[in-house]
């Protein structure tokens, strides 16, 4: 078998303009890289505060995240790398307010905080409401409680935990929606420049454009994959709806976006030696063209209403 | 002696104008956010609310409550995201507290102050209007919430990068019975 090295050179080279096309586009995608920000609330005796309202508030956008403590006294928030603020209120303890906290991207930051009991009528209300809430429990007896409604202070209670897992998921997978976006422009490309690179009067500028395009298709491709696949899954999650054929269609794409370039390739070959594309490189075309179908259907199964 | 029967009439009738205590249960309920986007129309509905009702001295208060989990727009994807936006993990329940006076109870509309804790938040609606009907010994409560996201602090959700509207009205269907 003769290696064509030129061919081997621009598949490379395309190969590796995909890889750069990901990076270039990957921190604009990650631009909301998130970080860690953790810790334990206790009394001064050490004991854990549990229940204890922790907010952040980022110090670019105002926004502010709640959390309540677990049973252990922690917290734990997933954010957006940048300062926050962070307020530790429970009754009956004096709140606590950190000025400032930077969040890195990939790193986690620990502020532990002892809070000093006041008298109760010093106490702060700021986090009243959100504590009734965790708690569920009413002052006034003529007012109904949740445990009233049958609903235990463990089901009324926070996952901080399980809200993180959400948050990685979420995040994961915008950017698998964007990356799926962008991947449509050098699909789209490589079936246009099919055109050119198959017939009978072809050119090896034409077929080398179209291999760059397709290698590069292949490379945003998997990247894309690679945010859904590795996204966390949340246990006792049955998939309903739209997202079923998303992930059916997988099966047909999937297989085609490996089949396509092995087909391509051989056909490249074959056309480079002069000859006709025969034999199984002749199903390059029809694979190429069920693969993008059924990747384009994907990307309309989640986002138009049928 | 007319006066006199009529003053006998008044002092036998006190103890019925004092506000006998009650209580209602919530036999069916059924809350359904409306979502708006330029490409979707969705509501996500719940079946799973919980709720009561006590009357004491001419004043009724009501709680309803309900898992962030259990309202379901017919896509799983969608409804994590929203359970996801909506800080669902870390506040699990959705609850809405109103009072109103004991003789209002009987009025076709009802306009209620409502109380709701949800994503963290507490947040007030002020004179919301429902209608109020009966069906023997069942009382329906039937009206919409004109919620919003940024009430709750919640930043609105995004598809193809266009985030879906502000305002995502509750339409509330409420069935109590006396217990």
């Amino acid at each position: 078998m003769v290696v064509d090295v030129a061919h081997v050179k621009r598949t490379c080279f395309a190969g590796l303009a995909g890889a750069f096309l990901t990076v270039i586009f990957a921190p604009s995608l990650m631009g909301q890289a998130v970080g860690e920000l953790t810790g334990t609330v206790t009394d001064p005796a050490g004991t854990p505060v549990a229940l204890a309202l922790v907010t952040a508030t980022s110090m670019e956008t105002g926004r502010a995240r709640p959390a309540a403590t677990d049973a252990d006294g922690s917290y734990r928030f997933s954010l957006a790398s940048g300062n926050y603020r962070i307020k530790f209120e429970s009754r009956g303890y004096e709140t606590l307010e950190i000025p400032a906290a930077n969040v890195a991207a990939l790193s986690t930051v620990v502020e532990n905080c002892e809070l000093a009991p006041v008298e109760l009528a010093q106490s702060s209300t700021v986090a009243e409401p959100a504590q009734k809430t965790a708690a569920g429990s009413s002052n006034k007896p003529q007012e109904p409680s949740l445990e009233d409604l049958g609903i235990t202070p463990s089901q009324a209670k926070g996952n901080a935990r399980e809200q993180a897992l959400l948050d990685r998921r979420a995040h994961m997978l915008k950017i698998h929606q964007r990356l799926g976006l962008i991947t449509i422009a050098p699909l789209g490309a490589t079936l246009v420049t099919s055109a050119f690179a198959g017939g009978r009067q072809t050119s090896r500028t034409s077929r080398d454009l179209h291999a760059a395009l397709g290698t590069a298709t292949v490379g945003m491709y998997f990247t894309t994959a690679y945010f859904a696949i590795r996204a966390p899954k949340i246990p006792g999650t049955k998939a309903r709806g739209p997202i079923r054929l998303h992930k059916t269609l997988a099966w047909i794409h999937g297989p085609g976006m490996i089949l396509t370039p092995i087909l391509g390739e051989i056909a490249f070959a074959q056309k480079s030696r002069g000859e006709r594309v025969h034999g199984i490189a002749s199903a390059h075309g029809p694979v190429a063209i069920v693969t993008a179908g059924a990747f384009g259907l994907a990307v309309a199964s989640v986002s138009f209403k049928f | 002696m007319l006066r006199k029967l009529l003053i006998g009439f008044w002092l036998l009738s006190l103890p019925g104008l004092a506000w006998a205590d009650s209580q209602w249960v919530l036999e069916q309920g059924t809350l359904t956010y409306h979502v708006s986007h330029p490409l979707h129309q969705f509501d996500g509905v719940s079946r799973a609310a919980k709720g009561k009702g006590i009357c004491h001295d001419g004043e009724c208060n009501f709680l309803i409550a309900v898992p962030v989990k259990s309202f379901d727009s017919g896509d799983s994807n969608r409804d994590l995201h929203m359970l996801q936006v909506t800080r669902g993990a870390e506040f699990p329940i959705v609850s809405v507290r109103t009072r109103m006076p004991e003789s209002d109870s009987t009025s076709a509309t009802i306009h209620l102050d409502l109380e709701i804790q949800f994503a963290g938040q507490t947040v007030e609606y002020k004179q919301v209007p429902f209608q109020r009907s009966v069906q023997g010994n069942e009382t329906r409560i039937m009206g919409t919430i004109p919620a919003k996201l940024s009430d709750f602090k919640i930043d609105p959700p995004t598809l193809l990068t266009v985030p879906i509207k502000n305002e995502i009205p509750v339409r509330v269907d409420l069935s109590w019975d006396p217990m």
